[in-house]
């Protein structure tokens, strides 16, 4: 009943890449034009929130392992506090720049989970090797994202976040549920 | 020369394979889970999306006895993706399966399921071997009842006790922190729930339980409907409150309350008075009103002592009288519809001391008179004491209101032991099918 794996995959891929374009354009025009129209300021934050109350219904629908709906979980939770945090900070609601911490912790939950919820090795099967390097470029991110959330107007950590989140929307678009990593593919991933 | 060290390290470090393992998924099932077979089958097959090794006893098939019914040792197909086992001929009834495979390098999976012969069978939580709840269970659920209460109730008083008074921002920021600890309480512990449930039914150490497939528990059971309809409903309640807190707009908790109690009727339609023999739609009406009603009342306490007094003075003796005229139609509602439910999953009144079930209901009883008499002293003494202007200050009411709250909670506890317990079967009633048999 539920679409397959991959075709969910893309659909948060698209979310992704949207938000990852807001950012990229934030980045290279600066903070001061970008949000020369008050709405943009709360395009990325609300489109985030968003993808995570969508991730909810792929938690509960998708429960071939207790692991995987628990990783779902935390993407979900992840992607809306980043969100609620931002779009606070954006309205005035929340005044502590202590708030912009949680996207690095946000990011490291997140990687963490596509770390521990897959089993397979990098080269087992495309959506192994993508998971990986789903969680590392997660991983790394956070640290970009610490030091945006330290000196919010650089432009390095604010293209260098940008260039992280366009990385996963792609990695995103890659995934296969069974497909070859460079040629390889596990005999027992389904190769024949 | 030591940057690049770190550098070559970093890359050999993602390069490098995982030590984690690969695990197989299930596939398909034959006989599918929750089947009703017209006639019975002649082996049980799994087909996994991998190769995997199975023991003799990979697959094992019990009757709603206990009664092992296959008729040889598990076998592998297919290149190693199918698990076969023999079975025996099976009369009519329900059965059992269990299965544990250990995927080629070295990932142990493993399920349980159940399908009927002519009959329906019991969903995966009553598989025959499933273990009861534990005492963790009652305090996750407990946790749950009390989010429960903080949310649905704390929305009700916001919404219809403090209606048209003028609110603090003090008594705005507490209040959200109330419903919000509510929320992500519903949320967090129906998923811990919901884990610890699969346990049960799996009868798995937790390790191996984070490999199990929980498709059976979520798709086949009424418990697996009500998580996945109450966890994406307060994902959206979440969104709600989120909304309403950052563009200040109360109306925007009007949805939220609203599904809050929409949601409310999950546990209703998913427990005892859904559920067991002699259910009927009285019954689940019945606990749906109790649920609902304690709800109000818990969270309007919880409010009224920890959000309204310390925050507000202004609108203590106001907030007060208006809680005080609701909770007396509150817990009269309560208590109806309680002694309904009492009434008719207790045949005797000596099942009060006798049987479990009526044990920790008398305990419940005695916590309600409790929480009621305590209730009444603030409705006909404090409330007309702060009426005349009297006590409005008094630290030995605010003393008083965060005893009750205590109570209240303390009842929730009970509650939380009482809904896995298993109430008597009424005499009335013929004795309940065959996969209930084996459930008990």
């Amino acid at each position: 009943m539920e679409p397959p794996a991959e075709v969910v995959h893309w659909m948060f891929g698209v979310g992704l890449l949207f938000l990852s374009l807001c950012l990229l354009a934030e980045a290279i025009v600066g903070p001061v034009v970008w949000r020369h129209r008050l709405w943009r300021a709360y395009l990325w934050p609300s489109l985030a929130f968003l993808l995570g109350v969508l991730m909810w219904p792929v938690m509960v629908f998708y429960t071939s392992s207790a692991i995987h709906m628990l990783a779902h979980s935390a993407w979900a939770q992840a992607l809306m506090l980043v969100g609620a945090a931002q779009l606070g900070l954006v309205r005035g609601k929340l005044h502590s720049q202590l708030w912009e911490l949680t996207l690095p912790v946000a990011l490291v939950v997140s990687g963490l989970a596509f770390l521990l919820h897959e089993q397979n090795p990098w080269f087992f099967s495309r959506s192994a090797f993508l998971h990986h390097a789903l969680g590392w470029t997660l991983v790394a991110g956070a640290v970009v994202a610490l030091g945006r959330a330290v000196n919010p107007r650089s432009p390095a950590f604010n293209a260098g976040f940008a260039v992280m989140v366009v990385t996963v929307a792609a990695l995103l678009f890659c995934d296969r549920n069974v497909a070859p990593i460079f040629g390889h593919l596990s005999p027992l991933a389904g190769a024949r | 020369m030591r940057a690049k060290a770190l550098a070559a390290a970093v890359l050999v470090a993602l390069a490098l394979p995982t030590s984690a393992l690969a695990h197989a998924v299930l596939l398909q099932w034959v006989p599918a889970y929750g089947a009703r077979l017209a006639t019975a089958p002649r082996e049980v097959s799994l087909q996994f999306d991998q190769t995997v090794d199975a023991f003799p006893n990979a697959i094992v098939v019990r009757s709603s006895s206990g009664k092992l019914v296959t008729a040889g040792p598990s076998r592998t197909a297919d290149s190693g993706r199918r698990v076969i086992v023999p079975l025996q001929r099976l009369p009519k009834g329900a059965y059992t399966v269990r299965w544990q495979v250990t995927s080629n390098e070295g990932h142990v999976v493993s399920g349980v399921y159940t399908f009927g012969v002519r009959v329906k069978p019991p969903p995966p939580t009553e598989a025959y071997g499933a273990g009861g709840p534990t005492k963790f269970e009652y305090v996750a659920r407990w946790g749950y009842f009390v989010g429960l209460a903080l949310l649905v109730g704390g929305l009700a008083f916001r919404l219809l006790v403090l209606r048209g008074r003028p609110v603090t921002p003090a008594l705005e920021r507490r209040f959200y922190w109330v419903v919000g600890v509510g929320v992500v309480g519903s949320i967090e512990l129906g998923i811990l729930g919901f884990i610890l449930r699969a346990a049960d039914a799996f009868q798995l150490p937790i390790g191996q339980l984070i490999y199990g497939d929980l498709s059976p528990l979520a798709r086949g059971t009424r418990f697996g409907t009500a998580f996945i309809t109450m966890t994406l409903g307060f994902a959206l309640v979440a969104a709600f409150l989120f909304l309403a807190w950052l563009l200040e707009r109360t109306i925007l908790l009007w949805p939220a309350f609203i599904l809050g109690l929409v949601l409310c009727s999950g546990l209703s339609l998913s427990g005892h008075s859904a559920v067991d023999v002699g259910s009927t739609w009285k019954s689940e009406l019945a606990d749906y009103v109790h649920l609902v009603a304690a709800c109000f009342w818990v969270g309007g306490l919880v409010m009224l002592a920890f959000v309204v007094w310390p925050t507000a003075p202004g609108l203590r003796r106001d907030a007060f009288h208006r809680f005080s005229q609701l909770a007396a139609v509150l817990v009269g509602a309560m208590v109806l519809a309680g002694a309904y439910l009492a009434y008719e999953r207790l045949p005797a009144v000596s099942d009060l001391w006798r049987d479990r079930y009526g044990q920790v209901l008398l305990i419940k009883g005695s916590l309600v008179v409790l929480a009621l008499s305590w209730g009444a002293l603030h409705h006909f003494v404090v409330a007309p004491a702060l009426e005349r202007g009297r006590g409005v200050g008094s630290r030995a009411v605010a003393r008083s209101l965060r005893g009750e709250s205590a109570v209240a909670i303390a009842i929730l506890l009970v509650v939380a032991v009482l809904v896995d317990a298993n109430p008597p079967t009424p005499r009335s009633v013929k004795q309940p099918t065959q996969a209930l048999v084996a459930h008990k």
